[in-house]
Order: structure tokens, then sequence, then C-alpha cells
């Protein structure tokens, strides 16, 4: 197989609709006679329900419909968690609120309306009769007692585990020092750049529903939809449209896709909704809320004997999708890149007055990396060690893999010293700290952050994921010779278009304009998983690859057919089927590589019947499959395979980060000076979107480390409402990156993927806050909580 | 985000402007870039009955030197003030301050005139026109009266505009003698607002030493002042460094600074002296 | 949100205390108060246009009068909703006599909730501070009226507080 395409930066074949601006968005559907619908939402925290009047938004013109909660009680089921873990509290949470309401931003009415502005003027005119309850908000406070919000539970402890292997008891008995520092997560938004939107179209007559939704995972979507609205799955379609980033926080069903499809069928028209950006800070799943205490036994010589983390996790007011999974996936990774023989972790899960946490790009992971990586620093400071010293002594060899971890993983592959000497080298370690001491001496506050992380993606082994964990692919050759591949994949962003058919145009030798990749249209793609966990690639990629290499299987034997030879004397390269010359020669006796017609090679085949025929295009051969007048024996017709990959491991990428800041000693600003990062995600497609998927996130965890912080006050108002208050970085915040790789393929499928997307996320934000705080070091700081804001330094320097 | 029912007029003239104004001196509003009042639409906090567009009234938009003053029309953009050659040489406290509002796309809509009357407290035009001692022209049913820029912003969002005014010119001394400027802000990372905002103009005698000072503040308080304290303090001085930041320390004297999720009233004063000492030292710097 | 202030007004201090609870006169000084009716002893039902500069928002809601000592103390406790979102707040007042005049210290709570919650964090403290300014120095002006004069007349904010300015940065204080 040549490789034309694969492991260049081949351009990507979505960016010409996307920048011309003639993508199709689901706002930019428009179907005739579609009906617009505007939420009521709470503006309490917590609060009963006493009565809606919605006489006088009934008689705004144009106004077809308003629901509220009695409207759809035992018509649409309630809104799906797939977190299966031992004894969960799982609130029954609707579309619409029921007889309360318990975080701001709570639908309470939907009205439906011919224009979005008469919808709109509409929901200023209902009345909600709310009679409020107290309200509990922070997460501690929640679980040790605080106002219950779910009173049928008792408390606000949704659950408790505790995970990990070794006896942690023994190790920080034999440590000869331990660590002990309490860490917090933030809450934050994943601020995709369009929100969501939900567009449904019932057809009465058929019978049949089609959904257009900003999602990342249609097919699970149209299950779950289908079981809540009581439609049959198969009456059901889900469409995505272009997906204009996710970052998790589409990797759900939310109660408006539901809500939205419903009310279509109930008015037989066409019925859509757009989030705005207030809704979408609101009532769109946040990202991380954890707050807890990280401890680390060690020897004198830097030998990690053992890891604690206790946490509460703050899940918000109910479970979206994998809310009360999202924190045990911080406990599979708490090993990070280390050997570790005794881990544990204790979770308490909470309700509070608030939004429902769920999957945030690292979905769990960048709160382990981040506790264990700060860990390490403080470790490090303890010894009065480099902290690259540190992470040296307990780095696993690159031989020692699959490394099996005091979590229970088996990490599939890694050299993480080579990334380590690889980032330092570029950063010019040795240098950078020489000139922070000169910095120092000048009373300059430089800092300089390292992170080596390694995280966990690719999911997954369906054992361990709630609604399977494989990817399925269709390859096919239509009879033009174009090829079409469908992939249960959801890109939304990302850019499979582009990969997929690059995978796919080398193995069949044709040109990628000629490879189609479609996705996205549960009506056209066989069922699938979607796009979540930085799997695509490792995870659809492989079921693409496969299914390409099945496909091809049929067409050498049918090639070999045409050719009348046997199929090991027939070669495949650059597109073509050929007799071998190698083949032919040893045959004949001459390096003549055609069989001349009439003469046979000794041991041949009978007599060929072709005219002189002795190269064959895989163009050929599919339109010889379709017109099927010169199939082989038992082979049927047409040119398409399928595969579902089932991968037996996830996949474990990793890196070293480091970020050399400045700190303004007289107002607590800070400055980047450098930011390095060496990532391996193993094998690597198409160079170009593995760094597009560095820099994003890179730029994520900055917001995270520097900036962004979804803000409730005590009474669960959400006072960072919109993006003057919410900071999300802007292209002035972000320094020039250093990026290089190291390549270290996956053992765990056959492209030796690893998986990207999360990675950059996940590694640098320890990577930023270590720097800071080693800015600092001179004034004795062990820690500073994230988002980092000038004032906190300030006050730090200056003992406020 | 979607604003409540208004009806819209673009008149041509300011004229007729005024008496649209006039028509509905409750439910009538001002348009000129949009950027503080269509936000504030779209989140139906503010909901005129009518908006009156003066931004393609292009007489209103001009940067002009005539005798010793330097008049500027009320609609002319941030962009036209920061790339104004003319001002460049002459006074560049307002292209440099203009470069520092928001970014591209508001910068290219929004107003000098819009966000002078709007007095937003983090604005930044209110500090660099009471710097310069501005006098605003105002025309109304009444006829036309000039303001003096300290007398016109008098509190929270809230300026000496009479029902049915409109802010129409903005006039200033062209700057003589020896002169330095210089504004430093703060930028809101999320809002691009100022944090602290502080103009600067100084004026020097020969011998470099201060003459006088005018010292405009945004983002402290409820609305932009003039710094008297700090600048009592540099006049007479040979602006060292040590008169510099001793009269810095005077920049939140009168105030009661905001407190706000960013930055606490404390920090925020901290700031504003930290960014009047650069500022002024900038100005000094900057000084011919 | 914790507000404080003091603000000295000319009139006696059983004048300004009658003046705080005589629902005219409060419904003339509550900035962009419609209307104000007893609903019930001390209770009374209130319709307030609020706001500053272009943003405003009509607010529905009650407003009790509690623990009356004349004429020393009392407490105001309003509630309101609105499009814009809702406004909770309780004030304690304490009354001074001082010479002539009297010294008012104020001391209490808002909470803002809804739409001005979530968008309008930083001007919440601004505007509050600039409303009860306002609703101060109307009271000065009802309170120094004699008794049977016909009430003061207030006009737009404006001009009020383009008359009263020089007052009031003499008399604004906050702890």
């Amino acid at each position: 197989m040549t490789n034309n395409y694969v492991g260049q930066r081949v351009k990507r074949t979505e960016d010409p609709r996307l920048i011309k601006g003639l993508a199709h968005y689901v706002d930019d559907i428009t179907l005739p006679g579609t009906l617009h619908v505007s939420f009521v939402r709470s503006i309490y925290a917590h609060a009963k329900i006493n009565g809606i009047e919605t006489e006088a938004a009934q008689t705004v013109p144009g106004v077809v419909a308003v629901y509220t909660g009695q409207d759809i009680a035992g018509k649409i089921g309630p809104v799906p968690c797939a977190s299966a873990l031992p004894e969960l509290k799982v609130p029954d949470h609707r579309a619409l609120a029921q007889d309360k309401v318990y975080f701001v931003g709570h639908p309470i009415a939907a009205v439906v309306a011919t224009d979005r502005y008469a919808a709109r003027d509409a929901i200023d005119l209902i009345m909600v009769d709310y009679e409020e309850l107290p309200v509990v908000t922070d997460v501690e406070q929640a679980a040790a007692g605080g106002p219950v919000i779910h009173e049928a539970f008792g408390s606000n402890i949704a659950y408790k585990m505790t995970s990990g292997e070794g006896d942690i008891d023994a190790a920080f008995a034999a440590a000869d020092r331990t660590v002990k520092q309490r860490m917090l997560h933030r809450r934050l938004a994943p601020i995709a750049m369009e929100p969501r939107g939900v567009l449904a179209r019932y057809f009465p007559g058929e019978e049949e529903l089609t959904l257009w939704s900003s999602t990342q995972i249609p097919h699970l979507m149209r299950t779950q939809v289908a079981l809540m609205i009581g439609i049959p799955e198969n009456k059901l379609r889900v469409i995505t449209p272009e997906v204009g980033g996710g970052f998790g926080s589409k990797l759900n069903v939310y109660g408006e896709e539901a809500l939205i499809s419903w009310i279509s069928m109930q008015l037989g028209k066409p019925v859509k909704w757009i989030e705005t950006r207030r809704e979408n800070i609101q009532a769109t799943i946040h990202g991380r809320g954890q707050v807890g205490d990280i401890e680390v036994a060690f020897k004198n010589d830097g030998t990690l004997l053992g890891l604690r983390y206790s946490v509460f996790a703050d899940l918000g007011a109910y479970h979206q999708l994998l809310t009360p999974a999202i924190p045990t996936l911080t406990g599979l990774m708490l090993s990070g890149a280390y050997k570790i023989p005794a881990i544990q972790m204790n979770i308490t899960g909470c309700f509070t007055n608030k939004m429902a946490t769920d999957a945030y790009r690292g979905a769990g992971r960048p709160e382990a990396t981040y506790v264990v990586e700060r860990a390490l620093d403080l470790v490090a400071a303890e010894l009065k060690v480099d902290p690259t010293e540190v992470r040296r002594k307990n780095f696993p060899a690159s031989n020692e893999f699959p490394f099996h971890t005091a979590t229970g993983l088996d990490y599939d592959s890694g050299d993480y010293e080579t990334a380590l000497n690889k980032a330092q080298e570029i950063a010019g370690y040795a240098k950078l700290r020489e000139e922070q001491k000169k910095a120092r001496d000048e009373g300059r506050l430089v800092g300089i952050g390292v992170s080596t992380y390694v995280e966990i993606c690719a999911l997954g082994p369906s054992q361990a994921m709630p609604a399977g964990g494989w990817e399925s692919a269709t390859v096919r050759i239509e009879p033009t010779g174009k090829v079409t591949v469908l992939t249960g994949a959801s890109p939304h962003g990302q850019g499979q278009e582009t990969s997929f058919a690059q995978i796919v145009a080398d193995e069949l030798g044709v040109g990628i304009n000629d490879v189609t990749v479609i996705h996205g249209d549960t009506g056209v793609v066989q069922y699938g998983i979607g796009t979540f966990g930085s799997r695509a690639t490792a995870v659809g990629g492989t079921a693409v690859l496969v299914a390409v290499q099945k496909l091809k299987e049929k067409a050498h034997k049918i090639a070999s057919h045409m050719l009348q030879s046997d199929a090991t004397r027939v070669s495949f390269e650059g597109g073509k089927y050929a007799l071998q010359k190698a083949a032919a020669a040893a045959v004949t006796g001459t390096s003549d590589p055609v069989v001349p017609v009439g003469e046979a090679p000794a041991g041949a085949l009978p007599e060929p019947q072709t005219e002189g025929k002795t190269s064959l295009s895989i163009q050929d051969i599919a339109l010889a499959a379709h017109l099927a007048k010169e199939l082989p024996p038992d082979t049927e017709p047409g040119l398409s395979a399928t595969y579902f990959f089932e991968p037996k491991n996830f996949t474990f990428p990793f890196g070293t980060h480091i970020a050399v800041v400045e700190v303004d000693r007289e107002t607590g600003d800070i400055k980047f000076l450098r930011y390095v990062a060496v990532d391996d995600c193993g094998r690597v497609i198409n160079p170009m979107l593995v760094d597009g998927q560095v820099h994003g996130g890179i730029v994520q965890s900055i917001g995270q480390a520097l900036y962004e912080e979804v803000v409730y006050d005590e009474q669960g108002q959400l006072l960072t409402g919109t993006l003057m208050d919410y900071a999300v970085p802007r292209a002035k915040h972000i320094p020039q990156f250093e990026l290089d790789r190291t390549e270290t393929p996956s053992p765990v499928n056959p492209l030796g993927v690893k998986g990207v997307g999360e990675a950059g996320t996940i590694g640098a934000t320890p990577a930023i806050v270590n720097a800071v705080v080693d800015a600092l070091a001179p004034f004795g700081v062990k820690h500073l909580d994230m988002p980092i804001k000038p004032e906190n330094v300030w006050r730090i320097i200056n003992g406020h | 985000m979607i604003p409540a029912q208004f009806d819209y007029q673009a008149p041509a003239t300011l004229e007729e402007a005024v008496s649209l104004l006039a028509s509905d001196l409750d439910g009538a509003k001002i348009l000129a870039g949009g950027h503080s009042l269509i936000p504030a639409m779209k989140l139906r906090l503010a909901q005129p009955q009518l908006l009156v567009d003066i931004a393609r009234i292009k007489s209103l938009a001009y940067i002009r030197e005539e005798g010793d003053k330097i008049l500027i029309g009320a609609t002319t953009t941030h962009y036209q003030l920061e790339s104004s050659d003319l001002l460049k040489q002459i006074c560049p406290l307002l292209p440099e301050c203009a470069k520092s509002i928001g970014d591209v796309q508001v910068r290219n809509k929004g107003t000098i005139g819009g966000s002078v009357a709007h007095s937003d407290p983090a604005g930044d035009w209110p500090a660099a026109v009471l710097a310069l001692g501005a006098e605003l022209v105002l025309v109304g049913p009444n006829g036309e009266r000039t303001e003096k820029a300290e007398d016109f912003f008098v509190d929270l969002l809230t300026t000496s505009l009479l029902p049915g005014e409109i802010l129409r010119e903005i006039r200033i001394q062209k700057p003589a003698g020896k002169f330095g400027q210089a504004y430093q802000k703060v930028p809101h990372p999320a809002s691009g607002f100022a944090v602290v905002g502080v103009a600067v103009h100084l004026v020097l005698n020969d011998d470099g030493s201060c003459q006088s000072a005018a010292i405009g503040v945004t983002g402290v308080g409820a609305k932009a002042f003039r710094a008297q304290a700090v600048e009592a303090a540099l006049a007479g001085t040979s602006l060292d460094d040590n008169a510099i930041a001793t009269a810095a320390t005077h920049i939140c004297d009168g105030v009661d600074p905001n407190g706000d999720l960013y930055a606490s009233s404390e920090y925020r004063c901290h700031l504003a002296q930290v960014h009047a000492r650069r500022a002024i030292q900038a100005a000094k710097a900057n000084a011919k | 949100m914790k507000l404080e202030g003091t603000h000295e007004l000319e009139a006696p201090r059983e004048r300004v205390y009658q003046s705080l609870v005589n629902p005219e006169v409060l419904q003339r000084c509550i900035p962009g108060c419609e209307k104000l009716e007893r609903t019930g002893e001390n209770i009374f039902a209130a319709t307030i246009r609020a706001g500053v500069g272009s943003i405003k928002g009509v607010f529905n809601g009650t407003a009790r009068l509690e623990d009356l000592r004349e004429p020393e103390h009392l407490r105001i406790v309003v509630d309101g909703k609105g499009p814009p979102g809702f406004l909770k707040g309780v004030g304690n007042l304490d009354l001074e006599q001082a010479d002539a005049g009297t010294k008012v210290n104020y001391s209490g709570d808002v909470q803002v909730g809804g739409t001005i919650a979530s968008v309008g964090q930083r001007m919440i403290q601004g505007t509050a501070k600039m409303m009860a300014t306002q609703f101060f120095t109307c009271l000065g002006a009802e309170a120094k009226t004699e008794v049977g004069e016909p009430p003061p007349k207030h006009g737009f904010f404006r001009t009020a507080l383009r008359w009263f300015s020089g007052w009031l940065r003499r008399f604004f204080r906050t702890h």
C-alpha cells in the first residue's frame, strides 16, 4: 500500500464549505411550516411550582401551543442516565419540570409559535407561581446535610465509591514522607461555538419522525429518544448536520431533544428549537466540578509508594447521560505516568442546586492528571529536587508495557522518558532553569512548569462501556468506481471526512477526491456509537480499515477470476490488479510480464479466454461486481464490506508539556514566555489534524487554568451568564506553541492509533499551574487553585 | 437573544433625528454603533419602542482641525479614530484609546458619541474625553448647548443629556506646547471592558517639569472621573519617579471603587494606582 | 449583596420617620415606583419601573414595613419580580437626630436573580447604591416640606440629580 495520503498534511475536505459559509448547521435547515419553540426556564435554584398561568401567552398572535410539565407527564419518559453504579440514586428528571425546579435554567414551559419572535415574546407573559425552597450550592455542604434536593433519597448523596488496588494503608505506613493538598476543579462551560439545536419533523401519514440534532451520538440518541417518546426505533431517523463543536457537551440526550420530537408528533408540523448562548451556559452540561484531597506517600529517594484521592463530585441537581460516571474516570487515571503500587480513590457524588455536570473535553481525566501532576511537584518540592527527576524516577520503562496500574488498567504502550527528553531538549530545559535563576536574582518572577501525562481514550471495550464501545464502518465501491464510506463515528469538527478518506484512498489506490465519507444519519449509516472519548480514529478508523481490507479481499478474488489467474499471482498496487511480473517470469522463464494468449505457464489455470487483459483497475472490478457477469462462483454481487470493530483495550496517549510564565509583581498578571508540547498519539494519519487538536486542547486548558469559571452565588443564581463574564480565551491570550511528537504505536488496533482529541486539555492544565506555582515559589507558595486570577496572585505576593 | 418589538427609523438629518426623538421621549432611543444598545435589547433589559438610527447620517462622522480645536463628529467610529493620521500627529491619546476598545468588529461599528452618551462605568472614551477637557455639543428640541465633559458624566450610566437631546460633536482643545499623552488599560478577559483605564494628558514646562496634568479614570467608580488629587500632586513637580509614584497613590481619592466577580474594590484600586503610575510615565516618555 | 450607607437629611427625625411610613411619599421616592397600594397593615403592593440609563424593567411585588420603632428604627422588606428577573431586599434603617437634621444609617441585603443577576453582576452594586441615593434624596426633600404644603416636584431623575448633585457629593458616604 502506498502512503500517498496517510501521514501527510492533507487539507481537509470539510473546510471549503465551512469557510465559505455553505455548510448546513441545524438552524440552516428550513422546512416549510416550521414552528419555533422558546422555553420558560426557572429563575430560582430550588422552588416548588404551585401554578403556571399560560393564558396570556396563548393569546400572542402566532402562538400555537404552550406545554408544561403536566402536559408531558406519562407521555415523555425521563431523561436517560446510562451510568449503572451500584446503589446510584437517579432522580426522575423530565423534559419539563414536574412539581418543582431544582436549578436555575430548569425548563418549565415550552411555547410553540409560527415564528421565533412570537415564541420569545410569549414566554414573557407566562407567570409561574414559585414557592422558594432553601438552596444548597456547595458540594461539601450538600454532602454533610444541607437542604435535601430530592426528598425521596433522604440525602444529597447520589453515590459513594471506593476504587483502587494495593494496600494503601501499608503504603502510607511505610512512607518516609507524605504530601497532602486540597485541590479544586471549578465548573467549566464547554462553550461550543454552535449552541444546541433541534429540528423535528413528523409525517403523520408515514408515522415517521426525522430529528436533526447538533449531537455527537446520532444512533444512541435515536434509541433513547424512541424509548422516551414511544415511537418505534425504526420509525425515527436522526440526522446530525454540520455540528459546530461539541467537546462532550453534545455527548448526551437532553430533554429538549425528546420534547421537540414529541411536539412535532402532537402538531404534525416541523418544530425547531435553537439554544441561545445564555441557555447554553445555564442548561447545557458543565464540566469538572470536583473538590478533594490528594495524598501521596513516598520514600526519600523519590519512589512513589501510594496515592489516595478523596473527592466530592458536584453532580448538579440531576443526572444527564454520564454525570455520575465522570468522576469514576478520574479514579482510573490516578496512576498517571508512574508506577504507584497502591492507589485509592474515594468518591462522594452529590447533588447540588445547579445544572448537571457531565463530559467535557477530558471527562474526568483532566481532573486526575491535574491532581497527580500537581502532587508530583509537591513531592519534588519536599525533596528539593527538580520536578522532572521525581517523574523520571517513577516512569515505567518502555519495555514494561502493557503496564498494569493499581487502578486496574493495562496501559497499551508508552515511552514516557523519550517524550520528556524531547520536550526538555526543545525547551532547552537546563538553560531555562539557569535563566530562571538569573531572573529571580533580578526580582523577576519566572516559573517553569512540567506535566508528564498519560490519558485513557479510544473508549473502549464494550465490557467497560454503558452502551457499547465498538465502532462500525461500511466501505463500498459504486458501479462508477466512486468509493463511499459509512462510519458510525460522528465527527463534529475533528476532520474524519478527510482522515478516513486518506486511509481508504491509500488502501484502494484511488484519489482522495473519489472517496466520500458519510456519517451522522441513522437512515443511511449502520448503527454506530458516535464520537467522544477521542475514539473516532482509533476505533472508528480501525473499523474503516478492516472493512476496506475485507472489501479488498473480495475484489482480489474477483480480479483474479477476471484475470484468470491464481490469486497468489495477482498483485494489487496503485489501484490496479495485475499479474505479478515475478510469478509470470518464473513460470515462463522470461522476464516478460505478460502471459501471451494461447500459451499457458506450466501448472496454470485452464487456457485464458480473455482478450489480452493483463491488469484491471479497482473501478473495473467495482463495475464487474455490479454487472455480475464475470463473478467467481459463490460470490455475491456488489462490492461492499462492513465491519464492527470491538477494541480489546483502551489506548493511552501520553506526552510532556512545558510551560514558561512570568508573573507581574505589581499586578499579579500572568504572561506566557514559552509553551512546549511533545505529544504521542501513536500513529498519525494527518499531522495537521493532530496539531489542530493539540492547539485546541491547550487553549481550553489555558481557559481552565487562568480564566474560566462558572460561578453560582449562594442562592444558586448563575452569575457568569454570558460571554461578557465567562472568559473563554481569545487569540491574544494564547502563546506561540512549540509542538513536536513521538510516535509509539498502539498495539490495540491495526492502525496503531491512540487518539488525541482530549490529550492537549489533559496535559496542559497542570503544566500551566505548575509554572505559576513555580514562579511564586520565592513566596513559599505550594499550591494555587484555578482559575489563577491576577488578584489571587497579587494577594500572595503582597501578603494581603 | 431576541429583542422585544420595536420600530426603526433612519433619518437623513440630525434635525429629523431630534424631532423623531421628541415624538416619543420615553420610548425612542438613538442607535449609533449599537454595540451597547443592541446587546441590552437582545437581553430585553432595554426595550425602546423606536430606534432612531443616526449612524447613516454621514455628516455626523468627521475628524477636523478647526483653528485651535479638534472637532469630532459623534458618529465617528472607534476605527476611524484609531486610524486617523491627523490625530496620531496632533492628539495621539485619541487613537491610542480607540485602539484599546473591544475588538476589530466592535471598533468598526462603535462610535465615540455612543460610548460617551452611554457612560458605561468601564467604557474607555469617557476617560479620554475627561483627560482632554472636552466640550460636548448637545442638540435638542430647544436648540444646541455645550456641556463640559466633567459636568456631563453624572452617575452610573447617567449623563446630563436631557430627554430628547443628542450628542452631536466632541470638541477638544488642540494640545499645544510640550505635551505627552498615554492611555493604560487593564482589559477584562471576557468583555474587554476596562477593569481600570487611566488616560493622561500632561503639559510640561520647557524644563520638563509638570505644568499641569489631566487624568481621566474609568472602570474604578460608578462613572469616569478626573483624578483631581493626582493632578494636583503632579503639578509643579519634576515628574521624577518618586513624584509620579506618590501622586498615583491618590488615584482613588473620593471614589468608592467598584468590586465585582473579577476584581475586588481593593485590588481594583491597586490596579488603578499601578496603571496611573504607568500611564503618567508613558505620557512623560511620549512628551514632545 | 450587602448594601450600607448613611444619608444626612435636612429635616427632623420625626418628619423623616413619618415620611418613611407614608405610602404616598414612598411611591414618589422609590425610584421608578409607578404604583404603591396598601394591601394590609404595613404591607403594600408595588409596581416599579426600575433601571438605570436605558436598562429598565418592570417589577411587580410587595413591600413590607416591619419592626417599627418610631422615630428611630424600621425595616423594609421588598420582593419583586419581572421579566428581567427578581429582586429581594431587606433594609434596616436607623435614624439619629443630628442637630436640626437627621442622620439615616441604612444597612441591608439585596438579592437579585434571573437575567439581571446573570448578565449585570458588575453593575448591581452601583445600581443599588444609586437607587438608594435617589431614594434618600427624595425623602429628604419630602421630609423638608411643611405639612399641608404640596409635595415637591421630583421631575425626571436627571434634573433632580443635577440639582442635588452638589448636595449628594457632600452627603453620600459608605462605610
